[in-house]
């Protein structure tokens, strides 16, 4: 007996080149899709519908794909929340984390923002090692979906899910949340250590206890650790060691090699949420008693512009914590 | 006054059958079900003394092998019924007219079943005035009109085995419908309070099986009866807080049938379960707050024993004693709120806050519809998903701790306790740990000057806490002084547990059973006001 697939309706807010590719994504998979950007003019489409009636999309579908940068999210959440209710499932791609706004500030993820600002509970958010251009060619990618609630995996999968694009879930959302952002900043410092001449030993070995740095910060914010030792965190970082043109690689690269951090900035043609985010994550680490000699070389070294030379020797000479 | 358990005798008979169909329509696999339950009953019973119950577990245990499908079904059926039947309650208007009408002093009998040996039930009712010690507060026109056109599931905090009466004559005094409530089986043994928690609407809640089926029965008959819109009650802490801090983990196991209740309820083909209204179901967390708590001593006993790993169900406590009771009882009479409950502002099944209406409104304090975060995301409709609600029952969970912490009461005993431990802290030496500060009974004696500077300042922050609306002070702890305050706490603390807790000498005021200042300070430790190293286990 065939059943006739109800087809999937997406909405992506965001006409960025990260939007566009998740929206090929979802259309390529048979999905309804409408894309929300503000500047309909200024998207490359890739034949896809495009409004600039955020209405719009929101009425167009009960899951909503938001990727936008990290600093818009907070003003497009609070327009989306005036818009929907509690059956709508809002699935981020940002990668970056947010201050809270209070006093203190603290280090928020997004969901954390959409669930202030929004009325539903049904928040997820993608990771994981996939790249942009190889998404919008539909070249067989691997994603990582992550929500505490099993029906917006459910949705996803149904919407994203196809031959070229294999799914892989957790309930650990704010692992995967802290564990892209924190990728983006150790992405910056890996192109850095390329960019001094780093030997590739020596770089394997930066990258494996800058992931356990990461998994230790991750957890104080509350995540599971393991969840950088998979896809979210160290498969994450391979792709972003692998992909030259990566721009927090080639920021660090750049730097490394005496260029300005503007000009790497000017040069990346976009924001590189890492620059910021980088200090923030040494404080947040420092204020909850985690070692991360890492984080904290980077955040106070690299864009500090302190001579790379100096950088490597205080990570050689800094003292043996935990095992190998 | 208008509630479904006024009706609740009539409905009685066809409740139990439905929860046992539903029980029975909904178990996916009988076999394994009644192989669970043979399994942890005969594990239980061969450690007691009940030997039928036991070979009644064993004939079963050999029976269920040869069974066939139809005659699993009939043999779960049976079981089913017979826990229905052991867990359904009973409402008896009489009984609660007669509590109502005396209802000032109708909380002292239960204190204090003695009373009731000696002398008749009214001479009694009509002498003591108890439930006027009971000072509750918070949105009550608010609660009282949602329970008009809903059904609540209040969520209190869990101190002492007097919760429920004080509750239940706290929902008295403030014009609230009563409600049922799931009480422990061994809370059933006294006589007097059994008589009142069976006519008052409690069911029996037998912690001590563990099988899958019974949890399905519990939960079944708790669900249904908030289908049918009877107001409910539930401790979500799970068990009495033993440490006397604010609960900061809760098991919202039963309770989170509220939710159950009002997605099933709203399903487009409604299941079994023929009696069910389609009403919002609001949640109602409240604290529960004493000057002095019933059972203190074996609580904080318990908390100290080995973090987690000691824990048991405690069957014979101060709550068995009948001489504590009194005398706890006359001490509560002597003090102005020595007991306060306090409800916070009512929420729907999602931790949405709501207004008179019962309408729900999401942080930015925009209106939204409480049925649509159980329609699917795929179809829009209403469907039923427990790892769904499961979540959103956590959250719901969060919503209501941050509940707790505000509508917290500190009263004379927290803050003196508070302080004086804090003055203990600073005698020890730096190297104690939570161990070694409790060993220290009758060591420290704190000079009279720093005592009340320490309550002095601990009171200003409280005043602080306050203005910020993360806690209440009892009226009792805002406009005294940091001497009347500490005469307050000692007047309380000294006469009713077992020995002394502080004592004015003419050096200053020893601290005489640090076990029991911390008890009583823990209350404070999740505003961090108090030391926080005595809460955890």
């Amino acid at each position: 007996m065939s059943q006739e697939h109800t087809k999937s309706k997406v909405a992506v807010i965001g006409g960025g080149a990260w939007g566009i590719a998740l929206g090929t994504a979802a259309q390529n998979t048979g999905s309804d899709v409408l894309v929300y950007s503000r500047r309909p003019g200024h998207v490359d489409a890739h034949g896809l519908r495009v409004t600039s009636s955020i209405a719009d999309a929101t009425a167009h579908a009960r899951l909503l794909v938001l990727a936008v940068p990290s600093e818009h999210v907070r003003g497009i959440a609070r327009e989306i929340g005036g818009l929907i209710d509690g059956r709508h499932a809002i699935v981020h791609g940002v990668r970056g984390l947010v201050g809270d706004g209070s006093e203190s500030d603290e280090l928020v993820p997004i969901s954390a923002v959409l669930r202030e600002e929004t009325p539903t509970r049904r928040i997820g958010a993608l990771g994981g090692p996939v790249l942009t251009h190889e998404l919008a060619a539909g070249a067989p990618s691997i994603i990582v979906v992550a929500s505490r609630y099993p029906d917006v995996i459910h949705v996803v999968r149904d919407a994203f899910g196809a031959p070229s694009l294999r799914i892989y879930a957790t309930d650990d959302l704010t692992g995967l949340e802290w564990a892209s952002a924190l990728t983006g900043i150790l992405a910056v410092a890996v192109g850095f250590a390329r960019g001094v001449g780093l030997g590739a030993g020596l770089v394997s070995a930066f990258v494996t206890r800058a992931v356990h740095e990461a998994a230790r910060i991750g957890h104080a914010a509350g995540a599971e650790e393991r969840t950088f030792f998979g896809l979210s965190g160290f498969g994450d970082l391979l792709a972003a060691i692998a992909e030259e043109s990566r721009p927090e690689v080639r920021l660090g690269e750049s730097v490394a090699r005496g260029g300005s951090v503007d000009d790497a900035i000017a040069g990346a043609g976009q924001r590189i949420e890492a620059i910021e985010l980088a200090p923030r994550v040494a404080a947040f680490a420092k204020k909850h008693h985690v070692s991360a000699p890492i984080f904290t070389t980077i955040a106070h070294g690299i864009f500090a512009r302190r001579p790379a030379a100096e950088l490597v020797q205080d990570l050689m000479l800094g003292p043996i914590t935990g095992p190998a | 006054m208008k509630a479904p358990i006024f009706q609740f005798n009539e409905q009685r008979e066809e409740l139990v059958q439905s929860v046992v169909d539903r029980v029975v329509a909904e178990a996916r696999d009988p076999m394994l079900l009644l192989n669970d339950a043979a399994y942890h009953e005969i594990r239980r019973l061969e450690s007691s003394h009940d030997r039928d119950e036991l070979g009644r577990w064993r004939r079963i245990a050999r029976s269920i092998g040869g069974l066939d499908a139809s005659g699993a079904v009939e043999l779960l059926r049976e079981t089913v019924s017979y826990h229905a039947r052991d867990v359904a309650g009973n409402f008896d208007r009489r009984v609660y007219t007669l509590a109502s009408r005396v209802a000032p002093a109708g909380l002292s009998v239960l204190l204090s079943p003695h009373v009731v040996l000696e002398r008749s039930i009214l001479e009694v009712l009509q002498g003591e005035g108890l439930a006027d010690r009971i000072w509750t507060s918070g949105p009550i026109e608010r609660i009282r009109r949602l329970a008009e056109i809903g059904t609540l599931v209040y969520v209190p905090t869990h101190l002492s085995n007097l919760d429920s009466p004080v509750f239940a004559y706290a929902l008295l005094s403030s014009r609230l419908p009563p409600v049922t409530y799931g009480a422990g089986k061994n809370l059933f043994t006294n006589p007097v309070l059994s008589f009142f928690m069976r006519n008052l609407g409690a069911y029996r809640v037998d912690r001590r099986l563990k099988h899958e089926l019974y949890k399905q029965v519990l939960k079944t008959y708790s669900c249904m009866l908030i289908e049918r819109g009877f107001h409910s009650l539930f401790f979500p802490g799970g068990t009495r807080s033993r440490s006397g801090g604010v609960e900061r983990k809760l098991k919202l196991g039963l309770a989170g049938t509220g939710l159950e209740a009002f997605v099933r309820t709203r399903l487009p083909k409604r299941p079994v379960g023929a009696g069910a209204v389609s009403r919002q179901v609001f949640f109602v967390p409240a604290t529960i707050n004493y000057m002095l708590t019933l059972e203190a001593e074996t609580l904080i006993d318990d908390h100290l024993k080995e973090a987690g790993k000691a824990r048991y169900i405690i069957e014979d406590d101060e709550s068995t004693r009948i001489g504590r009771i009194t005398s706890l009882a006359r001490k509560l009479m002597q003090m102005e709120g020595s007991c306060a409950v306090r409800f916070s502002d009512p929420v729907d099944c999602f931790g949405n806050v709501v207004d008179d209406e019962g309408r729900s409104y999401d942080r930015r304090g925009r209106r939204v519809d409480a049925s649509t975060f159980v329609e699917s995301i795929a179809d829009g409709e209403v469907v039923m998903d427990a790892a769904r609600d499961v979540q959103y029952t956590r959250e719901l969970g969060d919503v209501v701790i941050d509940a707790y912490l505000r509508d917290t009461i500190a009263m004379p005993t927290h803050v003196v306790a508070t302080a004086a431990f804090a003055r203990l802290r600073a005698h020890a030496r730096s190297s104690d740990d939570l161990f070694a500060l409790v060993r220290r009974r009758d060591e420290v004696v704190v000079p009279y000057r720093e005592l009340i500077a320490e309550i002095q300042s601990t009171q200003a922050r409280l005043l602080e806490l306050e203005k910020a609306e993360k806690i209440v002070l009892a009226p009792a702890v805002r406009g005294a002084t940091a001497e009347e305050l500490l005469r307050d706490a000692e007047r309380a603390l000294n006469g009713y547990h077992t020995s002394p807790v502080l004592r004015s000498r003419d050096s200053g005021v020893a601290l005489l059973d640090p076990k029991v200042l911390l008890y009583y300070q823990n209350r404070l430790a999740a505003h961090g006001l108090a030391w926080a190293g005595g809460t955890s286990r």
